[in-house]
């Protein structure tokens, strides 16, 4: 890997941060300021960075895969991090290490962002045995995928046994990060009426555990209610895997109820594929998806990266503008004429 | 129009035109940050529709010219001044000086250790004890406190909410023990938890369980202290926030209709507590609205009140507190904040206030000195007994200008009460965080006119004089030492008195906050038995647990008023130059240490920064040094930006820089801004930190700065 990078490249990155040898192992020894940086360099728009942070990546991953991979998602104000905080403490007393990876798609443009007022759980973030970084979601194509892939994978090497990945479910960035995680929460909360068309489907498909949140006080009834109704719902969808059908659940995050049948349900989900070996079976078609994307976005930056093609392109451009050639054939030639070089 | 016929009135615009030198006349009307659109000149004519307005008179219904019928030309309003530093021993010195020197009632502020229900001893408010208020841990403080002040004869109030039940109930103790029984107790408590959550930060469990609080203490007082204001509704601190002027009076008045119906649903009748509620308003430099506000004020609530069909007319007249803006004062050429303090003084006077606090000339600096409380004082004493403006009541009901801004205060804030009512209620709109997102919004679009200089403030924006070196004498607080005297008290309390006794009236009061009794009368059993305020708030945070804040930020009102700013674009570009070198855009952690709540500042950086291209992480608030050293770590950034405003910066700053170091963050830049007063500058340069920025600095200044110092280092 590190050849990707010249030598003198290297030996400036080796210099500022450290020697990959010294990196990996720091990071296995759950350093946590090396940790964090390692993640910076995985975020990093510099390519030298990126091929660096890989470097160590490649040197850890023997220390990875065992980690409980969790994604979380929901609407805004659904109360995620109130129900990380919740869990995450009485995942705390289970003697787990944990860290929380959030994305922040609303951080999508140019420039700067506001991270962690959305990520904020108080207690959990003081306990020792918790790492939680909130991250922009950057303009990168692409970038949910795989900074946060990097950064979950290096929390494994540092021994984080129980991953939590968050985001907002809004956008594309869940099935982006349904390619890394083993299961899948959607979390709900009653009121405001017509809960389901809030709700992408395409969302509703991913999860492997539906949560009603907010179920306490006035609105317990209600989130029975939706329970059932999700519990309907949901033997209309295809499953993501054959032998688990989505369970609907509810709790109560802010008074700490129903945490403890959401656990059962996740450990008998992980019992269940581990026997089956599903889970390393599942494992490998995520290895399998993200070597495409990753060959995928790789000719992407170097065609679009040289400026021989780039001059080809507006050449093609003007044609197929003034109609003397079709788009099609036009990229085809782009193409191949790439592929020479 | 009765007055002026139409062709003078024609006349009159020919001239102004031509003054003008053909520009319009509608460039010179004044778009205040309330939307009113205030005219260079009003007549006869905009009184026409304002028949309510026209026939009311002093002491009667709707009471828009004011709650009594006599006002200041019976009884001058009180001159109540907001004190507390260091030791019960010391504020007590400081407060017979005071009233000795013509102050005619008495206003405690409490520490931020006290305000959240922390004792003295407690690890979490090592920066804050005796800094920002007075430390009271016990009954005994309490007693020291009032030491040679008649508590039956003297109107106390108290600014405390959080910690609402063992404070009262200390100062109820104190008072027995002093000889005086509780129906002779005259004063205010402040009680109004609603707007700690929306703005002054100092709540400790959350709103459901801590309205129920409320409620036990209207239910108390009003049959045990009939002379004792059970609450004060307060704006005060809104408008210290960032509110416009109607958002504080629409949110006040709300919040006050709150409070009226979670009365009523704990079972008491309108009349029984109604007459006792009290309200708190700040006023500020913008002089007529604020005369108009207060106007406007009595003339709502008595409409509002009206829907709950009360007996008595006191349960519709608005009686108010009021203080001079904070906000308004500078540090830069401080003397000028005696002027300004003294326009505001005459504006809430000319709107008809029942008592008021001036704020002292180094309010940007400091806590008062001996100095600049006597300064302070002393302009309310001139305002009252030298100018006349105490015989006449109302002075400026018929004028044009004020009667019709008036009635546009009054619709605008009807507006605003019917949207907060739409949502559900204050109690619903607070949790929701939604009138917080609103009052940012102001704080943010004033942060932009001022640092834009279109909205001007002398000294700072305008005939800045950089280099004065006017020499003043501030006051300091030893926390050390006060925290060294409040365990010795402690300890000794501790020892001396009957644990078996402390440990039933704790456990009552568990029971109690688990079921249905009276809070405050439980809390006054446990203060007796000489239980601490941290014993007696940690046994109800077993119960109700410590409320967490959620707070959401906004972005883009900053940036937006920049779009076409040179300076503001030179940063950009900056930013982006470290962000194409770095790889990733500088990322800051903005955070607040210790017990203070003051989030003004920090919010405002965070979205302003953010919208010139930082990465900002926000910071919970009540964070220790540690806490903040971890969040810095784990998020990888490049500068921790600590905004630090109740004095705990000596001790926290060093302890975080100690801790980033331990913890390999020994690269990362840390910023302080806020009140740092003159004399700790050197020392926390010294401990390491690489800038320093006082208030009123402009924000791209201080993005310049900071993203000058990212860029050099690396
Ligand atoms: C507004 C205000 C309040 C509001 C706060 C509202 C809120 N949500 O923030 C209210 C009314 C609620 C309030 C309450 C109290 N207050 Co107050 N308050 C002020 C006041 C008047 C202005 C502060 C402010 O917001 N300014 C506007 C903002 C935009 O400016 P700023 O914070 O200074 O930020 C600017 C710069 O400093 C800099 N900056 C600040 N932080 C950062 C961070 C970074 C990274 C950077 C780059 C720059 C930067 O850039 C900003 C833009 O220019 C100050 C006095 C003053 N004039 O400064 C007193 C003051 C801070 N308060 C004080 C006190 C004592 C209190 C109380 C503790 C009183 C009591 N005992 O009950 C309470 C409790 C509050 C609490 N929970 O902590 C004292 C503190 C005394 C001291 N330091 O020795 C002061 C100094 C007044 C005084 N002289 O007595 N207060
Ligand atoms: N009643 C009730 N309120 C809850 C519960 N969980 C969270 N909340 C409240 O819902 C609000 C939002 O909670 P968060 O945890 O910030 O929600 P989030 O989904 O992380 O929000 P974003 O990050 O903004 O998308 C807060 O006011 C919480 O106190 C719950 O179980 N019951
Ligand atoms: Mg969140």
């Amino acid at each position: 890997m590190p050849d990707l990078l010249k030598k003198k490249n290297l030996d400036i990155l080796e210099k500022e941060f450290g020697t990959i040898n010294k990196l990996s192992e720091q990071i296995i020894s759950g350093d946590i300021r090396t940790l964090s940086r390692c993640i910076t360099l995985s975020e990093s728009s510099r390519e030298d960075h990126q091929i660096f942070a890989r470097a160590v990546l490649g040197k850890i991953l023997p220390k990875t895969g065992n980690s409980l991979r969790i994604g979380i998602s929901g609407p805004p104000g659904v109360g995620k991090s109130t129900f990380i905080e919740t869990l995450g403490l009485y995942l705390l007393k289970k003697n787990k290490k944990i860290a929380v990876l959030a994305v922040d798609p609303s951080s999508a443009k140019s420039g700067g962002s506001i991270l962690g007022d959305k990520t904020r759980m108080e207690k959990l973030s003081q306990s020792e045995k918790v790492f939680i970084r909130p991250s922009p979601a950057g303009t990168t194509l692409g970038g949910v995928g795989r900074h946060t892939r990097e950064a979950l994978l290096l929390c494994e090497a540092a021994g984080y046994d129980t991953i939590f990945v968050e985001t907002v479910g809004v956008g594309q960035s869940e099935s982006a990060v349904s390619n890394i995680i083993d299961i899948f929460y959607l979390l709900i909360s009653p009121g405001g009426g017509d809960e389901l068309q809030g709700i992408k489907r395409g969302i509703v498909e991913l999860a492997d555990l539906i949560i009603i949140n907010k179920a306490d006080g006035s609105l317990k009834k209600d989130a029975e209610n939706i329970a059932r109704d999700y519990s309907s719902a949901v033997k209309l969808l295809r499953p993501r895997f054959n032998n688990w059908v989505t369970k609907v659940l509810t709790c109560s995050a802010l008074e700490n109820t129903g945490i403890d049948k959401i656990w059962n349900s996740t450990e008998e989900f992980f019992q269940k594929f581990n026997k089956e070996r599903e889970i390393l079976n599942y494992r490998k078609d995520q290895y399998r998806k993200w070597l495409r994307e990753e060959i995928i976005q790789n000719l992407n930056k170097q065609i679009y990266s040289s400026t021989k093609i780039n001059g080809l392109i507006e050449f093609y451009e003007n044609k197929v503008l003034v109609g003397d050639i079709l788009p099609s054939d036009a990229a085809y030639e782009i193409v191949n004429n790439f592929l020479k070089k | 129009m009765s007055g002026i016929s139409k062709k003078l009135f024609e006349e009159w615009r020919e001239l102004a035109r031509k003054e003008l030198k053909g520009k319009s006349l509608d460039n010179h009307f004044w778009n205040t940050p309330e939307e009113i659109k205030v005219m260079p000149l009003y007549t006869e004519e905009d009184l026409s529709a304002l028949s309510e307005q026209k026939e009311s008179l002093p002491g009667l219904e709707p009471f828009l010219r004011g709650p009594r019928a006599t006002m200041y030309t019976n009884k001058p309003w009180t001159i109540r001044q907001y004190a507390g530093f260091s030791t019960a021993e010391e504020s007590n010195e400081f407060y017979k000086k005071c009233l000795e020197n013509g102050q005619t009632g008495l206003s405690v502020a409490f520490d931020l250790a006290t305000h959240r229900g922390y004792d003295s001893d407690h690890p979490r408010v090592l920066g804050d004890v005796g800094k920002a208020g007075v430390a009271i841990d016990t009954v005994e403080d309490m007693k020291i406190l009032f030491n040679e002040i008649p508590l039956d004869k003297m109107s106390v109030s108290m600014t405390m909410n959080g910690a609402v039940l063992p404070v009262l109930a200390g100062y109820i103790v104190a008072a027995e023990e002093q000889g005086v029984a509780q129906q002779n107790l005259s004063g205010t408590i402040q009680n109004d938890i609603l707007k700690e959550f929306m703005v002054r930060n100092t709540y400790i469990y959350p709103p459901g369980q801590s309205m129920r609080i409320v409620s036990d203490i209207i239910a108390y007082t009003s049959k045990n202290m009939p002379l004792y204001n059970s609450i004060s509704i307060s704006g005060y601190h809104m408008q210290e926030a960032g509110a416009t002027l109607t958002q504080e009076l629409a949110y006040t008045l709300a919040d006050g209709i709150e409070y009226v119906r979670a009365a009523l649903s704990a079972g008491l009748e309108i009349d029984e507590f109604a007459p006792r509620l009290s309200f708190f308003f700040c006023t500020g430099m913008n002089f007529f609205m604020e005369v108009a506000k207060l106007r406007a004020a009595r003339f709502i609530w008595a409409k509002l009140m009206k829907q709950f069909n009360p007996k008595d007319s006191r349960s519709l007249s608005l009686r108010t507190h009021c203080q001079t803006s904070g906000v308004s004062l500078t540090s830069q050429d401080p003397h000028n904040n005696i002027i300004r303090t003294a326009y505001e003084a005459l504006a809430a006077v000319l709107g008809g206030t029942q008592s008021l606090h001036t704020n002292a000339f180094d309010e940007a600096l400091a806590l008062p000195s001996k100095l600049s409380s006597r300064i302070a004082r002393n302009t309310q004493l001139i305002l009252s007994e030298e100018t006349g403006v105490t015989n006449v009541i109302d002075p400026l009901a018929g004028s044009y200008y004020v009667e019709s801004l008036t009635k546009q205060v009054i619709d605008k804030t009807l507006s605003l009460i019917e949207e907060v009512e739409e949502m559900g209620g204050m109690t619903k709109a607070v949790s929701e965080g939604f009138t917080k997102m609103r009052i940012e919004e102001s704080a943010a679009k004033k942060q932009a006119r001022v640092d834009k200089g279109e909205e001007v403030i002398v000294g700072v924006n305008k005939y800045v004089n950089s280099n004065l070196n006017d020499k003043i004498e501030l006051l300091e607080v030893d926390n050390e030492k006060v925290i060294k005297e409040q365990i010795k008290k402690l300890s000794k309390i501790k020892k001396e008195r009957n644990n078996q006794k402390v440990a039933v009236s704790i456990d009552q009061l568990r029971k109690g906050a688990n079921g249905k009794g009276n809070l405050l009368e439980l809390s006054i059993e446990a203060i007796r038995a000489r239980a601490t305020v941290g014993e007696v708030s940690a046994a109800i945070e077993d119960i109700f647990s410590r409320h967490k804040a959620v707070s959401k930020s906004i972005t883009g009102v900053y940036g937006a008023a920049f779009s076409e700013d040179k300076m503001y674009s030179e940063t950009q570009k900056k930013v982006n130059e470290f962000a194409n070198r770095e790889g990733r855009q500088p990322r800051i952690l903005v955070a607040k240490l210790g017990q203070d709540g003051h989030d003004r500042g920090a919010k405002i950086i965070a979205t302003a920064f953010a919208d010139i291209g930082f990465d900002v992480d926000v910071g919970p608030l009540f964070a220790t040094p540690e806490e903040t050293s971890k969040q810095a770590i784990e998020n990888d950034v490049h500068v921790v930006g600590i905004s630090s405003q109740a004095a705990g910066h000596k001790t926290l700053v060093p302890e975080l820089i100690k801790s980033l170091k331990k913890n390999g963050g020994e690269k990362v830049i840390v910023v302080v801004g806020g009140i740092v007063p003159p004399g700790d500058i050197d020392d926390l340069k010294n401990s390491g930190v690489s800038a320093i920025f006082g208030p009123g600095t402009p924000i791209i200044d201080s993005a310049n700065q900071v993203i000058d110092i990212l860029l050099d280092k690396n």
